[in-house]
């Protein structure tokens, strides 16, 4: 359905994004993986025809999009990372609004802007100003404009930044439940390695404009079937300790958070008695050392050294 | 399609009461506040000039004029009527002068006893004191009448430091003189004053038509001067709130949403022709209704605004498509903080500053808001749409340039990000 080809965007010197290959085939969830700045917002310009690229280009079902973008406009949804809507309107006048862009008019806008509000949750709160809505609400309504006119294709930047749990959640069963009712083909685009897993088939995952890993989540996780992923929790976590596990040859990737520290080893190494020794060492006291089935997360760490979130 | 956009930005500005109360409020109160304060400074406003009259009479007229009448029984068998006689009593003449309609703002006569002529004197408030002598309207009859005795002489006091309105009273005295003169003169040449009458009326009546025609009023002057330099800000609101959609990415929406980006140029620009001619209209009404400045030409008037409209939007979409292109409000922010203002001024909407260099007016007539000006100054005046043409066709060439440079730095398709 959708094609990137080489695609290539570059601001003055810098390489926003670099060669990206990329395909979406109808009725698929795919994942847009990467840390800030990794490129994931200048491809999807790129893609929706809103940026022209530096060279590479977009294919909207075998038709090139950088000279002719009406038809893939007509038939794609954008839910930009960015709340564009308009603050001093209300829900149904920013909907009237966009649907009119659309070319919806009289009864059809209509229907269409109450199955909206409602697949958003927002029917009552119709005709409130957005400027008094949530962070949630307002998140629901920047993806319930990208659905007024029944698209294919929905492009989503990061649509669940800074909301909370709830509205995320819901956001999350609202994008599987258009896919698997209307075979709505979903690009998603986030941080968060949990959303991306619970949602997508295949992933792309990009680092610094580049495209660093790509497949199914199977296909992933398999490029570290040569590692095993070890998790070590302590109550307190002393810098000893940690200094001693980065300095130890064997490790080769590691991950510090607050009580606990991820690392890679290779998969024939056994380290478990040398841990429970280092921690000796350090009079530290574990609660637990386990291995961990490896996540998308260790495979960001495990391709880059760097944790997907900083 | 372009509706949509104009009528979501009626929308937008109608979100925002108080803004929308500041772009009106502003002009009507500052017209209503120059209209008073400055007023008094403006040319063909007399408001400014108070002069204050004493009148000392140390006989009644009538009194006078019976008596003169009693001691003609014979004289030479020439016949007086008393109707005649009652027409030229100077007296009542000069005080039918100051009371008339157009001086009553002006002067303020009041008629002094005798034994309060010192006091008077004494009184700085006091501009000029007149006093009238004993018989002097029995000896000037006489003297016109017959040629008999002297001219009496009126006694004027003038307070030297009201030196301007004191000088109004002698030449609207020695004016009075001249024109007895004259009809003494033509009495005595027994030529028929009745004729003489009508041609200085229609003198008059020329003279009116072709100088003054419509006094404008301070009022009059800060309405459009007001008008004309506000109606700038609503250009200026229109292009941030232009700026404002690119800012929170809602034109990019409008741009996926495959809706070309000279349609929302074209809207814009429309948006700015249509807010202003509002703005003009609201403003023009209300001192219509409240201050009375009324237009004796509703199509020149309204020839103006559309010319000035095509100006307003043009700029309008020159700060869009500038802060557009350089990601930034600050032009727009500076045209409406600092531009405005100076063109205000060049314009003439504070005070006539063109009124005494031609440089500066020819100057002023150069900017959007001066041009208006002086072909709405004009109208109001009473002038025909042929006196105005020069200005109108700056109008609308000033807003086809801005127009044309506008289309020419606004992004084109790709640009945006
Ligand atoms: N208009 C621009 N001009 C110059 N550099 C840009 C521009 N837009 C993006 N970049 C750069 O391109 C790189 C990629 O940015 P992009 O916004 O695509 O990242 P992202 O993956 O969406 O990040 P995030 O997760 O923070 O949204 C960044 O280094 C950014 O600074
Ligand atoms: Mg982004």
């Amino acid at each position: 359905m959708l094609e990137l080809v080489d695609l290539t965007k570059r601001f003055k010197q810098q390489y926003a994004v670099k060669n990206l290959n990329m395909f979406i085939e109808k009725g698929e969830i795919i994942g847009l993986l990467g840390p800030n700045g990794a490129g994931k917002s200048t491809a999807i310009s790129m893609m929706s025809s809103l940026v022209e690229p530096t060279a590479g280009d977009v294919r909207f079902n075998n038709n090139s999009i950088l000279k002719k973008p009406a038809q893939l406009r007509k038939v794609t949804g954008i839910v930009p990372q960015e709340i564009a809507l308009y603050n001093d309107l209300t829900a149904e006048e920013n909907l009237q609004f966009f649907g009119r862009i659309y070319r919806l008019k009289g009864a059809e806008l209509k229907r269409r802007m109450d199955e909206v509000l409602d697949l958003i949750g927002l029917k009552d709160r119709r005709k409130d100003i957005v400027k008094k809505y949530s962070g949630g609400m307002k998140r629901r309504l920047n993806i319930g404009v990208a659905l007024l006119h029944d698209p294919e294709l929905i492009i989503m930047d990061e649509p669940t930044v800074g909301i909370d749990p709830q509205s995320r959640n819901y956001i999350l069963e609202t994008v599987k439940r258009l896919n698997a009712e209307r075979n709505i083909t979903v690009l998603y685009t986030s941080h968060y390695m949990e959303e991306v897993e619970f949602l997508c088939d295949r992933i792309y995952i990009m680092d610094k404009g580049n495209l660093i890993a790509s497949g199914t989540k199977d296909d992933i996780k398999r490029i570290l079937s040569a590692e095993k992923t070890i998790s070590i929790k302590a109550d307190r976590l002393n810098e000893a300790f940690i200094k001693e596990i980065k300095e130890h040859p064997l490790v080769n990737n590691i991950q510090v958070e607050e009580k606990e520290i991820t690392i890679m080893v290779a998969k024939e190494v056994n380290i478990f008695s040398t841990l429970i020794k280092m921690a000796e060492d350090a009079s530290l006291e574990l609660s637990s050392v386990a291995i961990k089935t490896p996540t998308l997360e260790d495979v960001f760490l495990h391709l880059t050294g760097r944790a997907l979130r900083d | 399609m372009i509706g949509q956009i104009i009528k979501k930005q009626a929308l937008l500005l109608i979100r925002n009461p108080v803004q929308l109360l500041l772009l009106i409020g502003l002009p009507i109160i500052l017209i209503l506040i120059l209209g008073n304060a400055l007023g008094s400074m403006m040319n063909g406003d007399s408001s400014g000039l108070k002069v204050k009259l004493a009148l000392i009479e140390h006989q009644p007229e009538n009194e006078q004029v019976e008596n003169f009448l009693a001691s003609i029984d014979n004289p030479k068998g020439t016949k007086v009527e008393q109707s005649d006689v009652t027409n030229i009593a100077p007296i009542q003449t000069l005080k039918s002068i100051l009371t008339n309609d157009e001086l009553k703002g002006v002067i303020d006569v009041r008629e002094v006893p005798f034994s309060e002529k010192q006091a008077v004197l004494d009184d700085n408030t006091y501009t000029a004191v007149i006093e009238i002598p004993r018989k002097f309207t029995h000896d000037f009859l006489s003297y016109t009448i017959f040629g008999e005795g002297n001219k009496p002489k009126l006694q004027l006091y003038e307070n030297e430091q009201q030196q301007i309105g004191a000088g109004v009273i002698r030449s609207l005295l020695e004016d009075l003189q001249r024109q007895y003169t004259l009809a003494s003169f033509l009495q005595e040449k027994e030529i028929d004053q009745q004729v003489l009458a009508v041609e200085t009326a229609l003198l008059n009546n020329n003279q009116q038509s072709i100088n003054q025609k419509n006094p404008v009023t301070s009022k009059g002057y800060y309405t459009i001067g007001m008008a004309v330099m506000t109606v700038l800000y609503i250009a200026a609101t229109i292009g941030s709130l232009a700026f404002m959609e690119k800012r929170i990415f809602v034109f990019n929406r409008i741009i996926i949403g495959n809706m070309s980006r000279w349609v929302y140029f074209t809207g814009i620009l429309l948006s700015g022709m249509i807010f202003g001619c509002l703005h003009l209209g609201i403003i023009f009404s209300f001192a219509w209704i409240t201050f009375g400045v009324s237009w004796p030409n509703i199509m020149a008037l309204l020839l103006v605004t559309f010319a000035f409209s095509i100006a307003v939007g043009g700029i309008a979409v020159l700060l869009t498509a500038i802060s557009y292109r350089l990601h930034s409000e600050t032009v727009t922010n500076f045209f409406s903080g600092i531009v405005v203002s100076l063109m205000a001024l060049m314009g003439g909407s504070f005070y006539p500053i063109g009124d005494n260099s031609t440089f500066i007016q020819t100057l002023g007539n150069l900017t959007p808001n001066g041009a208006g000006m002086s072909a709405y100054l004009s109208i109001l005046r009473g002038d025909n749409i042929s006196a105005i043409s020069s200005n109108i066709l700056f109008l609308c060439l000033f807003g086809m340039a801005m127009i044309l440079i506008a289309a020419s730095t606004f992004p084109k398709r790709g640009e945006a990000v």
